[in-house]
C-alpha cells in the first residue's frame, strides 16, 4: 500500500499516541489507566506503524530479537521487584513495609512499588502486542 | 520456619526460567541441564517445605502483606504440599524421559520452546494448587489451559492442530463459565478469598439458594469440562492421543488432576459440605461419575490406537475420582485423593511405555503389538504392571484405591455403585489384558524367539522402571500416602 | 413486571449475550465464527461482572483528596475484568494463530471438512 495521505497522517499521529501511552503508564497510580492500558496504547501505535509501512519497516523498527528481550525483561523486572519485598519485609511484592518510597498521595512520585511495577507491565504489554502482530502477519504471508 | 517463602519461590522460579530459556542459545545440552536443575531444585524446595509443615502446621501466605480480604493469598497445608511434591516428582520423571523422546517428535528449533511451555505449565499448576483466591485461581487456570493446549499443538501435524483447537474452544467455554459463576459468588458474598467467601456463605446460603445454585452450577460445569467429567469429556481423547507422549503424560496424569483439586477446593473450602448436600450437588456428581466409569471403559474397548485407548481409560478413571468426591464423606474424599496419586503414577507409566513403543517401533495400532514383549521386555513389563493396577490386581496401587473407594461406598450406604466399580474393573480387564497377552504370548511375525533388551536410551527406560517400583511400593504400603491424606483431611471438611 | 425486568437488565443482557455466544461456538462450523462466539461469551461475562460493581451516583474510584464524601463505584470488578480482558486477548491471539496453521494444513476453515479429512487418513 502506498498512500501518501495515510503515511503522512500516521507519521504525525504516532508520536502523540506514544506520548499518551507513556503518560498513561507513568500516571497509572494517580489517575485512570496503568501498565496494561498504556502498554496497549504504545503497542497499538507500533501496530499502526506496521500496518501503514509494512512488515519489513516494522521489523526494522522493532526487530523480533529486541521485542523478545523486552518481553522477558518485563516479567523478570516484576519478579525482581517482588523479591526485593521478600528480603526487606518478608512478603513477596511488599510495598510500604519493604521500604519503597511512599511519598504523598496524588503526587507522581508516590505509592512505592506500584509505578515501578506499572513500567514493567507497560514494557511487557507493548512488546507482546507488536510481537503477536508481527508473528501473525508472518505466518499468514506464507499461506 | 525457614521455608515460609518457598511456595512463592516454587511459583516464580519456573516462570523466570521459562522466559529466560528462549533468550539463550538453543543448545540442546544447555537447555537440558538448565531444565533438569530447575525442576530438581524445585523438588528439593518442595520437599523441605513439606518436612517443615509437619512440625509447624498449615499457614497462609499473604502477597505484599495485605490482609486476607484485600490481597491474594496462598494457603499451604499438608495436602497441598504433598500434591506439589507429587507434581514435581512426576514432572521430573516425565521431563527426564522427554529429553530422549522430544527430539524424536519435534523439530530441533522447538526443543527450547517446548521446555519453556513445560515450565509455564508447572508454574500454573503449582499456582492453582497453592492459591486461596478465587480470581487468582481463574487466572492460573487460563494460563494452564493455554499452555496445555500449546504442548499439543507444538507438534506440527494435522491432527494435533485440530485436536488442540477443539480443546482450546471447549476449555475456554469452561473458563468463561467459571468466571460467570465467580461473578455470582462475588455478588452474593463480596469476597474473593476462599475462607472469607465460605464464612459468608455459611450464614446466607438459605437466603440466596438460587444465586448460589447458579454460581456452583456454572463453576462446576466449567471445571467439569476442564477435568473431563463424563458427558463433557469429548475433547480429551483427541487431545491426549495426538500429543507427543510426554505431553500426554503431563495432561493425563497432572493437568486433569489439578483441575479436580480445584474442584475439591470449590466444593469443600468455598461452598462447604452443608450447602453442597443441601442443594443436592453431590447426587449429580455421583451419577455423572458412575456414567463416566462405565462408558469410558466401554469406549476404550472399541479403540484401535494405543494412546486413544489410554485416553478413554482416563475418562473412566476420572469417574472413580469423582465417585469418591461425590460421597462427600471423609473416607470418600480420602479414597478419591488416593486415586489421584495412584492414577497419576499408573497413567504416566502407561503413556511413557506407549511412547517408547512408538519411539522404538513406530507402531501405534493395538493389532500390531503381537510379540512386542520379546523385543521390548522392560517397557512391556512396566506397561503390564501399570495395566494390572488399572484393572485392580492386588499388589499394585490401583487395587488399594479401589479397596478404599469400596469401603467408602459401603460406609456411605451406596452399594449400587460398588457393583458399578466391579463392572468397570471387569471392562478394564477386557481392554488391558488382550494387549498383555498379545505382547507376551503371541508370536512376533517379524523376528521370532529372539529375546532382546529394549532398543531404548537409558534416559527412557530408567524413569519407567522408577514409576513401576513406586506403583508396587504404594501397592504394598498404601499407608505411606494414606496416612498423610487422612491426617490433613479434617481441615477440609469443616462446615 | 416491567420494573423488575428493567431493574435486572444486566442479568438479562448478560444471559442473552452468553447464550448467543454459546450458540455461535457450538453451531457454526466456521472456525473464525467460533472464535467470535467465544469473544461474545467473554464480553457477556465481563459486562455482567462490571455491572455488579456499580454504585448509584458513584464516581470513578480515584481518591478525591479535597472532598472525602464522594462515593465511588466498586473498583475490584473493574480491576478483575481488566485481567479477564488480557486473558481473552491471549486466547484470541492463540486461537487465531492455530486457525492460520489449520488453514495451511487443510485448505479450509470448515470444521466438518477437517474432521472428515482426519478420519479418512
Amino acid at each position: 500500500m502506498n498512500d501518501l495521505i495515510v503515511k503522512t497522517i500516521v507519521r504525525w499521529v504516532i508520536p502523540f499516541i506514544q506520548l499518551f501511552g507513556v503518560y498513561v503508564v507513568f500516571y497509572g497510580h494517580v489517575s485512570f489507566g496503568g501498565g496494561f492500558s498504556g502498554g496497549a496504547l504504545i503497542g497499538a501505535s507500533l501496530i499502526l506503524y506496521a500496518i501503514t509501512f509494512g512488515l519489513k519497516a516494522s521489523k526494522k523498527m522493532v526487530p523480533h530479537k529486541r521485542s523478545q528481550w523486552m518481553e522477558s525483561l518485563g516479567i523478570l523486572w516484576y519478579i525482581a521487584l517482588g523479591l526485593v519485598g521478600i528480603y526487606t519485609s518478608a512478603y513477596f511484592l511488599g510495598n510500604k513495609a519493604a521500604g519503597f518510597y511512599m511519598g504523598e498521595a496524588g503526587q507522581l512520585l508516590s505509592a512505592g512499588i506500584i509505578p515501578l511495577l506499572t513500567i514493567g507491565i507497560g514494557v511487557k504489554v507493548a512488546s507482546t502486542m507488536i510481537t503477536l502482530f508481527q508473528k501473525l502477519v508472518e505466518e499468514n504471508e506464507d499461506v | 520456619m525457614i521455608s515460609t517463602q518457598f511456595p512463592v519461590y516454587l511459583v516464580i522460579i519456573p516462570l523466570a526460567i521459562a522466559v529466560i530459556l528462549p533468550l539463550l542459545k538453543q543448545h540442546r545440552r544447555l537447555i537440558q541441564s538448565i531444565v533438569s536443575l530447575t525442576v530438581g531444585l524445585m523438588f528439593f524446595l518442595a520437599l523441605f517445605n513439606w518436612f517443615e509443615l509437619h512440625s509447624f502446621g498449615a499457614y497462609a501466605y499473604n502477597f505484599g502483606g495485605y490482609a486476607a480480604n484485600l490481597g491474594i493469598q496462598f494457603y499451604i497445608d499438608e495436602l497441598t504440599s504433598l500434591l506439589v511434591l507429587f507434581i514435581l516428582f512426576l514432572s521430573f520423571i516425565i521431563i527426564s524421559y522427554s529429553f530422549a523422546d522430544i527430539p524424536h517428535e519435534l523439530e530441533p528449533h522447538q526443543f527450547g520452546l517446548y521446555y519453556s511451555l513445560i515450565l509455564l505449565l508447572l508454574f500454573s499448576m503449582l499456582g492453582m494448587v497453592y492459591t486461596n483466591d478465587l480470581f487468582n485461581m481463574y487466572v492460573f487456570m487460563e494460563i494452564l489451559s493455554i499452555t496445555s493446549t500449546a504442548i499439543i499443538s507444538i507438534k506440527h501435524r494435522k491432527a494435533n492442530f485440530l485436536a488442540s483447537f477443539r480443546y482450546l474452544m471447549l476449555s475456554s467455554i469452561g473458563s468463561i463459565t467459571i468466571l460467570f459463576g465467580l461473578a455470582f459468588l462475588y455478588m452474593v458474598t463480596g469476597h474473593l478469598n476462599m475462607f472469607e467467601v465460605h464464612k459468608v456463605i455459611q450464614s446466607v446460603w438459605t437466603t440466596y439458594p438460587m444465586n448460589l445454585l447458579l454460581a456452583s452450577g456454572f463453576i462446576l460445569t466449567g471445571l467439569g469440562i476442564k477435568s473431563a467429567m463424563f458427558p463433557l469429556h469429548v475433547w480429551l481423547p483427541d487431545a491426549h492421543a495426538s500429543a507427543p507422549s510426554p505431553s500426554s503424560a503431563f495432561l493425563s496424569a497432572l493437568v486433569v488432576k489439578v483441575y479436580i483439586f480445584a474442584m475439591y477446593k470449590i466444593l469443600f473450602r468455598v461452598l462447604g459440605t452443608m450447602m453442597v448436600k443441601g442443594l443436592g450437588i453431590d447426587q449429580a456428581i455421583l451419577i455423572f461419575a458412575a456414567l463416566g466409569m462405565v462408558f469410558g471403559s466401554i469406549f476404550a474397548i472399541g479403540q484401535r490406537d494405543i494412546k486413544r485407548m489410554l485416553a478413554y481409560s482416563s475418562v473412566a478413571q476420572i469417574g472413580y475420582i469423582f465417585l469418591g468426591l461425590g460421597l462427600m464423606s471423609e473416607q470418600g474424599l480420602a479414597a478419591s485423593l488416593f486415586h489421584i496419586f495412584s492414577h497419576g503414577l499408573m497413567k504416566t507409566a502407561l503413556f511413557l511405555s506407549a511412547g517408547s513403543i512408538i519411539f522404538a517401533t513406530g507402531k501405534r495400532k493395538l493389532s500390531d503389538l503381537d510379540g512386542i514383549g520379546y523385543r521390548m521386555p522392560v517397557t512391556m513389563i512396566v506397561f503390564s504392571i501399570a495395566a494390572f493396577g488399572m484393572i485392580g490386581i492386588p499388589g499394585v496401587s490401583g487395587f488399594m484405591s479401589k479397596i478404599y473407594l469400596g469401603l467408602a461406598l459401603i460406609e456411605g450406604q451406596h452399594p449400587i455403585y460398588l457393583a458399578l466399580i466391579l463392572l468397570s474393573s471387569f471392562l478394564n480387564a477386557v481392554y488391558y489384558l488382550p494387549i498383555i497377552i498379545a505382547a507376551f504370548l503371541k508370536e512376533d511375525p517379524e523376528n521370532r524367539h529372539a529375546m532382546k533388551m529394549d532398543p531404548l536410551p537409558k534416559r527412557m527406560w530408567i524413569p519407567m522402571v522408577v514409576l513401576a517400583i513406586c506403583l508396587i511400593v504404594i501397592g504394598f504400603y498404601p499407608q505411606l500416602i494414606m496416612d498423610i491424606i487422612e491426617a490433613s483431611l479434617p481441615a477440609y471438611l469443616v462446615g | 413486571m416491567f420494573d423488575v425486568l428493567l431493574k435486572h437488565m444486566n442479568y438479562i443482557a448478560a444471559m442473552a449475550l452468553f447464550v448467543i455466544g454459546l450458540y455461535t461456538v457450538l453451531m457454526h462450523q466456521n472456525l473464525i465464527k467460533k472464535v467470535i462466539g467465544i469473544n461474545i461469551m467473554e464480553t457477556s461475562v465481563f459486562l455482567f461482572f462490571v455491572s455488579i460493581g456499580m454504585v448509584q451516583n458513584g464516581q470513578a474510584p480515584i481518591i478525591n483528596l479535597k472532598d472525602a464524601s464522594v462515593t465511588y463505584v466498586n473498583p475490584i470488578p473493574s480491576a478483575l475484568i481488566l485481567t479477564g480482558i488480557v486473558v481473552a486477548v491471549s486466547i484470541t491471539a492463540y486461537s487465531l494463530s492455530l486457525i492460520i496453521q489449520l488453514y495451511k494444513q487443510y485448505g479450509t476453515l470448515n470444521l466438518d471438512e477437517m474432521v472428515d479429512e482426519v478420519e479418512h487418513d
